[in-house]
């Protein structure tokens, strides 16, 4: 791993950005609709011209192009429509919550899906092996939405045990107790789907790493089970995990969407959202570079494990 | 080893679940918004928004259970010089949530933002018709109108909270983002302690509020997006009131804890035919939608009975004036195709209608998507027509598309919407002709007299009388098809009280009376 390499990287990753940003402003601006804001049909003529130039919507598309490639280059990323606030400071008040709930999310994932995973790919086709199948096949295919209010209703309506939504009790922010009890019901939520698609890799990996000549003869050696399931098989197996949970990560960060809106969780995906129907150009320009920024970060993240993990891929590298 | 962790994280998770449980501080009011209010009135775009200022900032004057004008942060007024002068006593013993005296000025400073576009104002159409406002003492103002306007008592109650003028002179409304978002003063029973972005909004009493002292410990605006989620959030405890659409209901009938109430909405749900399309210009035309549709159905089946049946463009929440002695038109589809053969439109030989030279009678209906009872609606509209001969295409938009790309162009030939309105029955701005909202472009010379009339008449017997009559023109020359008025439903928890029997943003202005027990 050179430096040379890794300034390639570097540079690959600013072309990426800048096509990000110029592919997305476009999209966005000539998408039909326009800012919720002037969604109102009640709004004078007056009003309206008067909230378009506060804007800077009333400049041809061109020029709006110019301003926003000019200001994003400086670092200004420009003020939201919707809060009126630097579009930089919206987002890193919603990145806190939002790394709340998916690095508890991708704890529970790994806590869970890698010991289930790893426990079936080394028993193929026992009933263990069949029932987890099934139950992950049943969560990947589950809707986010459907089971977050199911959850909702079980756990804060029918049994009242936990908060039915929201990041903390209003009164109690700061209490850690409270936000763990708030957290439960999202951090489960959002990582199902994920334990499932986790937990299927790790089982396909380990059962072909199982099967080869390296583990029966250590195997015969005597290691013990832990040793040999956790040191050899899985460090082997752990390849195509890490692409898998590679591939997660980004849209963690980028928000849970839908998780976050059932759950009232003031995040970077409800952000989003927020952002997307309220056709508030700045903030989805932000999020989107943010998003794409992260995406290609852990990408590189990546790619400095695997010589870490795996000696062969660190010749070659 | 594993059990050992597991035996850890189960004992944790049990500790997270008693340790956390919080108690609820008594005689707190949860209260949900979709999204991160503005807390400010002059420039706030959205009913959210509205509602929490509704608490924060009163206004000269507030809605009473008639929806008719009482003294607020006006103690009196008089009205002079044939309805252009309004002059107001002001109460002196308000005082800001940071402790300055409330006066005139900050009247005087509310009303020139309110009146410029410039300042990012909301309400520069509601107040078109202020001239000039002045301080004649610091407790008393004087309002000029440059033309007699009826409705602008009723304004000033609607949405024209009053602001401090000591922390906001001197720049654009919009740029004052800490006062908006985070540290809003206004002179309301309840003031602002503490907001989480995305979270929630905490408010406490405010001990120095003019009126009676508030009964609750205080408010909280919690940000909940989804209305499922509400609902589940009412159900559990974790919010007081929610506003339900009547496909809610099902899952809120038999909740103990719950009362359903029904609060009259100053509202019309509607639809306009795009009179620059010769197929609406006709009267007749537009007078036999009113046989086609079957209005009752759609209140019965999609609305779950929750609306008023329609007689003209005022709703039935303006009780003054509207006129119940007018004979509401029923579903009469034989009778729509009579009018529509009049209009020159008979059907041929497969029940199409088609005029004298063959030519279909053809339109698109645009909705807006994502209501359940609005494309409802627009569905049964749409097979209605089918049934007598019309072909109709239906069409859901995004609203921001619908509104941009096609009602204020007038690239449309039918949409389905709704106006909802101050409580006063001036419709000008949305039937008069060429006015910004009448986007059906309706244009009749006896309703833009009739609504000329009935704004600048401040007489009430008048006014009735102006109104009354519009409302029979209406019946025979529709300037829409008004589809219903609809009820607000307003699920309450039942140890809630002390709500006054109005839409929850006009109850808002009255939430010292609210109790919880």
């Amino acid at each position: 791993m050179t430096l040379s390499y890794l300034l390639k990287r570097v540079f690959h990753a600013l072309i990426v950005l800048v096509m990000v940003g110029i592919i997305t402003f476009f999209v966005v601006r000539l998408a039909p609709g326009g800012p919720s804001l002037l969604a109102d049909p009640k709004l004078s003529a007056v009003e309206r011209q008067a909230i378009e130039e506060r804007l800077g919507l009333s400049d041809p598309l061109p020029v709006q192009f110019a301003k926003w490639a000019g200001q994003t280059a400086r670092g200004n990323l420009g003020n939201s429509f919707l809060y009126g606030a630097p579009t930089v400071q919206i987002i890193m008040t919603r990145l806190p919550n939002t790394l709340i709930l998916a690095g508890t999310s991708l704890l529970l994932t790994l806590a869970v899906a890698l010991p289930l995973g790893l426990a079936s790919g080394l028993r193929p086709g026992t009933a263990f092996d069949r029932i987890t199948s099934t139950v992950s096949l049943v969560f990947v295919a589950v809707p986010v939405f459907w089971f977050g209010l199911l959850l909702i209703i079980l756990f804060a309506v029918t049994w009242r045990i936990l908060p039915a939504g929201g990041m903390n009790t209003a009164g109690l922010e700061g209490s850690l107790p409270d936000l763990l009890r708030h957290l439960i019901l999202p951090a489960v939520v959002l990582s199902a789907a994920s334990i499932a698609e986790i937990m299927r890799y790790t089982r396909s990996s380990t059962r072909t790493v199982s099967t080869l000549d390296y583990v029966r003869t250590a195997r015969a050696k005597g290691v013990g089970d832990l040793a040999l399931r956790y040191r050899h098989i899985l460090r082997n197996a752990a390849i195509p995990i890490l692409t898998a949970v590679g591939l997660q990560l980004p849209r963690l960060i980028g928000g849970a969407a839908i998780t976050e809106t059932i759950f009232g969780w003031p995040g970077m995906g409800r952000l989003s959202v927020e952002a997307a129907l309220g056709r508030d150009y700045p903030l989805i320009m932000g999020i989107t570079l943010f998003v794409a920024l992260a995406v290609v970060a852990f990408n590189l993240l990546i790619d400095l494990l695997y010589p870490w993990l795996d000696p062969r891929v660190r010749a070659e590298a | 080893m594993p059990k050992r962790l597991f035996s850890v994280g189960l004992l944790t998770l049990g500790l997270t679940l008693t340790l956390g449980t919080a108690q609820a501080q008594s005689g707190i009011l949860k209260l949900p918004l979709i999204n991160d209010p503005i807390m400010n009135p002059v420039i706030a775009p959205d009913l959210g928004s509205v509602l929490i200022n509704k608490v924060i900032f009163p206004g000269l004057v507030r809605p009473n259970e008639d929806l008719l004008p009482e003294p607020d942060l006006a103690k009196s007024w008089t009205i002079t010089n044939a309805g252009l002068v309004y002059t107001f006593i002001l109460r002196n013993d308000v005082k800001w949530h940071d402790g300055k005296p409330f006066t005139a000025d900050d009247v005087v400073f509310t009303f020139k933002a309110a009146t410029d576009p410039k300042s990012g104002s909301r309400l520069v159409s509601d107040f078109s018709s202020i001239k000039d406002v002045v301080a004649v003492n610091p407790t008393t103002v004087r309002f000029t109108l440059s033309r007699p306007f009826a409705p602008f008592l009723t304004l000033l109650g609607h949405n024209a909270g009053i602001l401090p003028k000591h922390l906001l002179e001197g720049k654009p409304l919009n740029d004052a983002t800490a006062f908006n978002r985070s540290t809003p003063i206004g002179t309301g029973p309840f003031k602002v302690t503490r907001v989480v972005p995305g979270a929630s909004i905490t408010l406490e009493v405010n001990k120095d509020y003019y009126g009676t002292k508030p009964k609750l410990a205080g408010m909280v605006f919690k940000v909940v997006p989804d209305i499922n989620a509400q609902v589940a959030q009412l159900r559990s405890g974790e919010l007081d009131w929610v506003n339900v659409e009547p496909n809610n209901l099902a899952s809120l009938q038999n909740d103990p804890n719950i009362t359903l109430k029904q609060a009259n909405a100053v509202q019309h749900f509607l639809v306009f035919f795009n009179q620059k399309n010769p197929l609406f210009a006709p009267a007749k035309v537009r007078e036999s939608m009113q046989y086609a549709v079957n209005r009752k159905a759609i209140i019965d089946g999609v609305l779950k009975g929750y609306a008023d049946y329609p007689t003209g463009t005022l709703p039935t929440a303006l009780k003054k004036y509207y006129d119940k002695s007018i004979k509401p038109v029923q579903y009469d589809p034989a009778r729509a195709k009579a009018l529509l053969a009049q209009a020159g439109w008979k059907p041929d030989a497969k029940g199409q209608l088609v005029n004298a030279k063959g030519e279909p009678f053809k339109f698109t209906l645009i909705v807006d998507r994502g209501n359940p009872s609005r494309e409802q609606a627009a569905l049964a509209v749409q097979q209605d027509l089918k049934k007598i001969g019309m072909d109709v295409t239906l069409q859901p938009l995004e609203f921001a598309t619908l509104v941009r790309d096609y009602l204020l162009p007038g690239k449309y030939d039918a949409n389905l919407i709704w106006w909802t309105t101050p409580p006063d029955p001036d419709q000008y701005s949305f039937y008069a002709t060429g006015q910004d909202n009448n986007n059906a472009f309706f244009s009749n010379p006896k309703a833009d007299e009739l609504l000329k009339r009935g704004r600048e008449t401040a007489d009430v017997a008048q006014r009735q009388k102006i109104y009354n009559e519009f409302q029979r023109l209406e019946m025979t020359n529709p300037p829409v098809l008004v589809l219903y008025y609809p009820k607000e439903l307003q699920a309450i928890r039942k140890n809630l009280s002390g709500v006054p029997d109005l839409g929850i943003r006009d109850a808002l202005r009255h939430s010292e009376d609210f109790q919880l027990k």
